[in-house]
């Protein structure tokens, strides 16, 4: 689990400099390695070519008196934390510049505790070598010191110049990564802003640089400022198209007014102007909702999303719609747990219901029941609005979502085609998850919402309005 | 009352100014954003009816420049757009009402009544009275001729809309709003059967009624 984890880091500055580090850090001691080895093996070969070399001196005498002569004068002149003589002969005493050796044949590394003298210091350990010279055995013990000393100076070489070498480069390294997922964390989050409708979110700080980033920091900005005069102009045409179809029909609806307001009407007449009348309240509904509709979905309103309990509204709403289900012979029932707090807007949540109720009462069979919960859960609050009329076919399911969508046999009821439009996009500005599901028999409509943030960002005080 | 009218479309003014006259109420009708600003400023009203998009300044502009001067004249704001959105923008403005065109012309009346006269914050009353009913609004007790009725918590709070108002119309659309909180067109006419249901408790059993249906706008409690 954890290394799986540790390999998955997902800022790429991150993870590009804790890949070069790693790198860095592998060469350097790889190149550390390769040198000391190298050091390594001239030492050793210095330190057995001198020993060579006195090996050969004394090999070189023939006469044995001699030997032990010049075997004598070196004991005593060689500093044993150098090089130790030890000739141990077959008869006689043995010359040595120690008191003990070891007993070794042939090639050998030793530790200078295998070695004793009376009173003079030794070299930590030994390049020993034991061989026959004349009537004895000769060993010569050669210091490693050298060796171990330059092993100690590569170590505070790693100490001293490798490990912060690491560290600088690591944080230097982590600096810039921090600096560059700032400034790709500002793009990312000015990039959701616009994204969730906030067409006025920018990318700060791009004025004045001439970087990649800030190369991408500008077409974002350049993108948003597109789109925000796109969005603009387009809802100046659909204000000025609703302006300008409005008053007509507000026109249109006084002058049936003031037909109407004449007594010698026929009844005949005053059905006629009646229907009129109807048509015409029908005409702006629509136009209503469609404007509605893109407002919503325009997404200026998650601004004013504040903490409401939606628990409160689905009681007002259903003891609002309630004396309608019982007129249609429909029984509505809830379920409500307490304290289920979202992020709402709570006009659009309540019409949000009011449209899922409606929708169940006409298209949800005669007789029967409609069942509102709302639950909370460790994810969220879920809302479900459940009948048990026919359903909704499947593969009709995404397609009611789209505005003016209506299923074949809903065409003579009534509604407009809008209201599950408008659930969709109530849901998305809340950004909960719509799902329309088969309630076996009946739909139901669940809406799951998510967590409300923590903290009180969220959840400043709404504007408060007189009502 | 005295009423000042700022709106452009003149079919629509006409139609408003032509209306409330008729209701006995004295009005001016202007035609641009600036020339009302100068009319409302100068003159004295009890209410004011602006449209939201007129030539040249603005309708929202036209109400914060007066809330600015401290002019707290109750403005009801007409408008082609219905959104949320515009509802709060147009009472962030200082608005006291929003009415979403096209509209009958009931609903505008009602609107500027209730606007124009509203009930000076005083006390709360113990009690509301209306001819022989009576509702208690502590121990929430509704009688009328002496017998007590027992009414739902919603049929109390439509009763009690209606009785804080008595002789003036509430609109279906103002008791949706009072009542359920419920600022949109829901699109039913359900709040017809709430006063039926209603009816038949505090009117039915006792032979005349209180309540009374007012043509092309909503529902009245009558004084007498």
């Amino acid at each position: 689990m954890m290394p799986a984890r540790v390999l998955r880091i997902r800022s790429t500055p991150l993870r590009l400099t804790v890949i070069l580090s790693v790198i860095f850090t592998a060469t350097s001691l790889a190149c550390f390695a390769t040198t000391f080895f190298l050091v390594r093996a001239n030492l050793t070969a210095a330190i057995l070519s001198d020993m060579q070399q006195t090996v050969d001196t004394f090999g070189s005498t023939a006469d044995l008196a001699e030997l032990r002569e010049h075997l004598t004068e070196a004991a005593l002149t060689t500093d044993p934390a150098y090089r130790i003589l030890h000739f141990l002969p077959d008869d006689g005493a043995v010359i040595a510049n120690v008191k003990r050796a070891a007993p070794v044949s042939g090639f050998a590394v030793l530790p200078g505790s295998d070695f004793a003298t009376s009173d003079r210091p030794l070299a930590e350990s030994y390049q020993v070598r034991s061989l026959r010279i004349g009537d004895g055995q000769l060993i010569v013990a050669q210091s490693r010191d050298s060796i171990i000393e330059m092993a100690e100076v590569f170590a505070a070489a790693v100490l001293m110049g490798l490990l912060p070498a690491i560290g600088i480069a690591a944080s230097a390294g982590l600096w810039v990564a921090r600096r560059t997922q700032q400034r790709i964390g500002t793009i990312q989050t000015a990039l959701s802003a616009i994204t969730s409708g906030q067409t006025a979110a920018r990318v700060p700080g791009v004025a004045g640089r001439h970087d990649d980033l800030s190369g991408i920091g500008q077409d974002v900005n350049d993108m948003a400022a597109a789109q925000e005069a796109l969005l603009v102009s387009m809802r100046q045409v659909s204000t000025d198209i609703a302006h300008d179809l409005k008053t007509p029909i507000q026109r249109v609806s006084v002058l049936l007014d003031q037909v109407m307001t004449k007594t010698d009407l026929s009844a005949a007449q005053e059905t006629l102007l009646l229907r009129a009348k109807d048509e015409t309240a029908c005409i702006v509904r629509t136009f209503q909702a469609l404007l509605q509709l893109a407002q919503i979905e325009g997404g200026a309103a998650r601004d004013r999303l504040t903490a409401v309990d939606l628990t409160d509204i689905a009681r007002d709403v259903v003891d609002f719609l309630e004396v309608d289900a019982e007129a249609r012979g429909l029984i509505l029932t809830t379920d409500l747990t307490s304290d289920a707090i979202v992020a709402g807007e709570r006009q659009l949540l309540s019409q949000l219901l009011v449209n899922l109720i409606q929708n169940a009462m006409l298209h949800g069979g005669d007789g029967g029941s409609i069942q509102v919960t709302v639950s909370t859960g460790p994810d969220g609050v879920t809302l479900v609005v459940a009948d048990r009329g026919p359903g909704i076919p499947e593969h009709e399911r995404s397609k009611v979502l789209q505005r003016l969508y209506r299923l074949e046999r809903s065409r003579t009821a009534d509604g407009n085609g809008l209201g599950l439009a408008l659930v969709a996009a109530v849901c998305t500005l809340h950004r909960a998850h719509l799902t329309l599901a088969d309630n076996a028999p009946g739909l139901a409509a669940r809406i799951d919402f998510p967590k409300p943030p923590s903290g009180t960002g969220m959840f400043a005080q709404g504007p408060h309005l007189p009502q | 009352m005295k009423i000042l009218v700022i709106e452009d479309d003149a079919a629509t003014g006409a139609y408003i100014a032509d209306g409330l006259r008729e209701e006995g109420h004295s009005v001016d009708l202007i035609a641009s954003g600036a020339d009302g600003l100068v009319q409302a400023t100068i003159g004295t009203y009890d209410v004011m009816v602006v449209d939201r998009m007129l030539p040249g300044l603005d309708g929202m502009s036209v109400v914060k420049t007066l809330r600015a001067t401290k002019n707290a004249t109750p403005v009801l704001f007409l408008t082609a757009m219905g959104g949320v959105d515009d509802r709060i923008a147009g009472l962030h403005a200082g608005a006291d009402d929003y009415l979403v065109k096209p509209f009958a012309f009931g609903e505008l009346s009602a609107r500027i009544a209730a606007i124009g006269r509203r009930p000076k914050m005083q006390d709360d009353p113990i009690s509301l009275t209306v001819a022989d009913l009576d509702m208690n609004l502590l121990t929430r007790k509704v009688t009328r001729a002496g017998q007590i009725i027992d009414l739902l918590p919603r049929e109390f709070a439509l009763l009690e809309q209606l009785m804080r108002r008595k002789g003036r119309v509430q609109t279906r659309t103002m008791l949706m709003e009072s009542v359920w909180d419920i600022h949109y067109d829901p699109l039913t006419n359900v709040v017809d059967t709430h006063i039926s249901r209603l009816r038949a408790k505090i009117d039915k059993p006792f032979g005349s009624e209180l309540i009374e249906t007012v043509r092309g706008a909503g529902y009245r409690i009558n004084v007498a």
